[in-house]
């Protein structure tokens, strides 16, 4: 089993080659998820067009305004991101805790996106964020919001003749604060049995002003956990609200059993750890 | 692996019978299906394209209606086929059942799916979630058909 393997060296050469194979080809960047789904003989492109030669794809820039994290940016490189740090220390932990050093080293923010495995880190703190990605295609130019990219196991809402070239994390407001916690009860490598990404700010007299939850590995995509921002927003989050807003997680999940625990184990984890997130952020603002 | 669905259809049971009976015309009703050709009597060729994200499954294969009993609402079918591409058959017998619901008729399909090869590589729930997916659409389309 073989398959052509082209290198463009611009969007539009990549862009063209899409064109000309259509559905035979197959998009890679780090090509960690590809090259396992190609081992299990679950895919068999006839051309694969990899994106790492192209040179504005990769990167990190960071302004008041925003930080731009080009696509082909490895996972390592933004653990080690300086801009990352300062824009968001939680953002540089949950890149941190995705697998291993090799795979940080090989495996890219865009290709983790387009994969759109629903287990996977950074997709949830994203979402938590704010964040949104640029998809172009010889029409120009779109951005798409966290919250709209995912659409199914595996499936996003890119159109087939669409690169996603780079993701957007907006300033966050003064005062907000942020966390990623991943529940690992096997290894420090493996994938989430669940994991919960949430931001908070607060209101001089204490009152939560702005929150955004999201989880990963609960369901067919990265969620966000709308009922519990409603169940908090405005209010003084004391043990009691917050034990009260975790619990109506259950309403915007749909985990399902695997070899990491059954759906109701994880129904219990994602109460649990979205406890935890949001109480370490009302403990941390002092 | 055994799959369930259940489905409300809201048309009276006799018109959903004759439409489910009829392998060629349900078999539109099902996303992914390309043209269904009759083999034998009861007896059906015919192809599925399943997506999921960058993986395309494209089934070729046998299908035939096993059993009918139209005063109990009763149908069986049988389906065999194979990816030859990736390489991967999936067999699967399906039990139907439609049940008066006064203007409305429940549709209530039991299956015993059996994945060999790389197929069964996404695990049970990716593929129970598709199937879920498949039904609900199939489902819906009856309605639309028989509307």
């Amino acid at each position: 089993m073989t398959y052509d393997y082209h290198e463009p060296e611009t969007v539009a050469e990549a862009l063209d080659l899409m064109a000309r194979h259509g559905e035979d080809a197959h998009l890679v960047a780090g090509a960690t998820a590809f090259t396992l789904l190609w081992r299990q003989g679950l895919l068999r492109p006839g051309h694969v067009i990899g994106l790492r030669r192209i040179v504005g794809l990769g990167g990190i820039t960071a302004t008041d305004k925003e930080l731009v994290i080009g696509a082909t940016a490895t996972h390592r490189e933004i653990e080690r991101s300086a801009d990352v740090a300062r824009h968001c220390p939680a953002l540089t932990r949950t890149f941190a805790s995705v697998a291993t050093v090799r795979i940080r080293n090989q495996a890219t923010l865009g290709g983790n996106l387009a994969h759109a495995d629903p287990a996977q880190d950074p997709p949830p703190m994203l979402m938590a964020l704010g964040a949104e990605v640029v998809a172009a295609s010889a029409a120009g130019e779109r951005t798409i919001a966290l919250d709209d990219l995912f659409v199914d196991v595996f499936t996003t809402s890119l159109r087939s003749d669409e690169v996603l070239t780079a993701i957007r994390v907006p300033a966050l407001a003064p005062g907000t604060h942020a966390t990623y916690l991943k529940f690992l009860p096997q290894t420090a490598d493996d994938y989430a049995t669940v994991s919960v990404a949430a931001t908070m700010r607060f209101t001089d007299d204490g009152e939560v002003a702005d929150v955004r939850v999201a989880l990963g590995a609960c369901g067919p995509t990265p969620v966000r956990a709308r009922s519990v921002e409603d169940a908090l927003a405005g209010a003084v989050p004391d043990a009691a609200r917050i034990a009260d807003a975790a619990a109506r997680v259950d309403a915007d999940i749909a985990p399902f059993d695997d070899v990491r625990g059954s759906a109701g184990y994880k129904r219990d984890m994602a109460r649990v750890w979205t406890e935890r997130a949001l109480l370490s952020l009302v403990e941390g603002r002092a | 692996m055994k799959l369930s669905h259940t489905a409300l259809v809201r048309a009276p049971r006799s018109r959903v019978w004759k439409l489910v009976t009829d392998v060629p015309a349900a078999a539109r009703c099902v996303p992914g299906v390309a043209a269904v050709t009759p083999s034998g009597t009861g007896k059906y060729k015919g192809s599925l394209l399943v997506q999921l994200g960058p993986v395309r499954l494209v089934l070729d294969g046998d299908v035939a209606l096993t059993a009918t009993d139209e005063a109990a609402g009763k149908a069986s079918v049988r389906a065999d086929a194979k990816d030859s591409r990736l390489g991967g058959t999936v067999r699967a017998t399906m039990d139907l059942a439609l049940v008066d619901k006064g203007e409305d008729t429940e549709l209530r399909i039991t299956s015993d799916v059996r994945i060999a090869g790389r197929i069964g590589e996404f695990g049970q729930p990716v593929i129970q979630r598709k199937a879920d997916q498949l039904m609900t659409q199939f489902a819906e389309c009856l309605a639309r058909t028989l509307a």
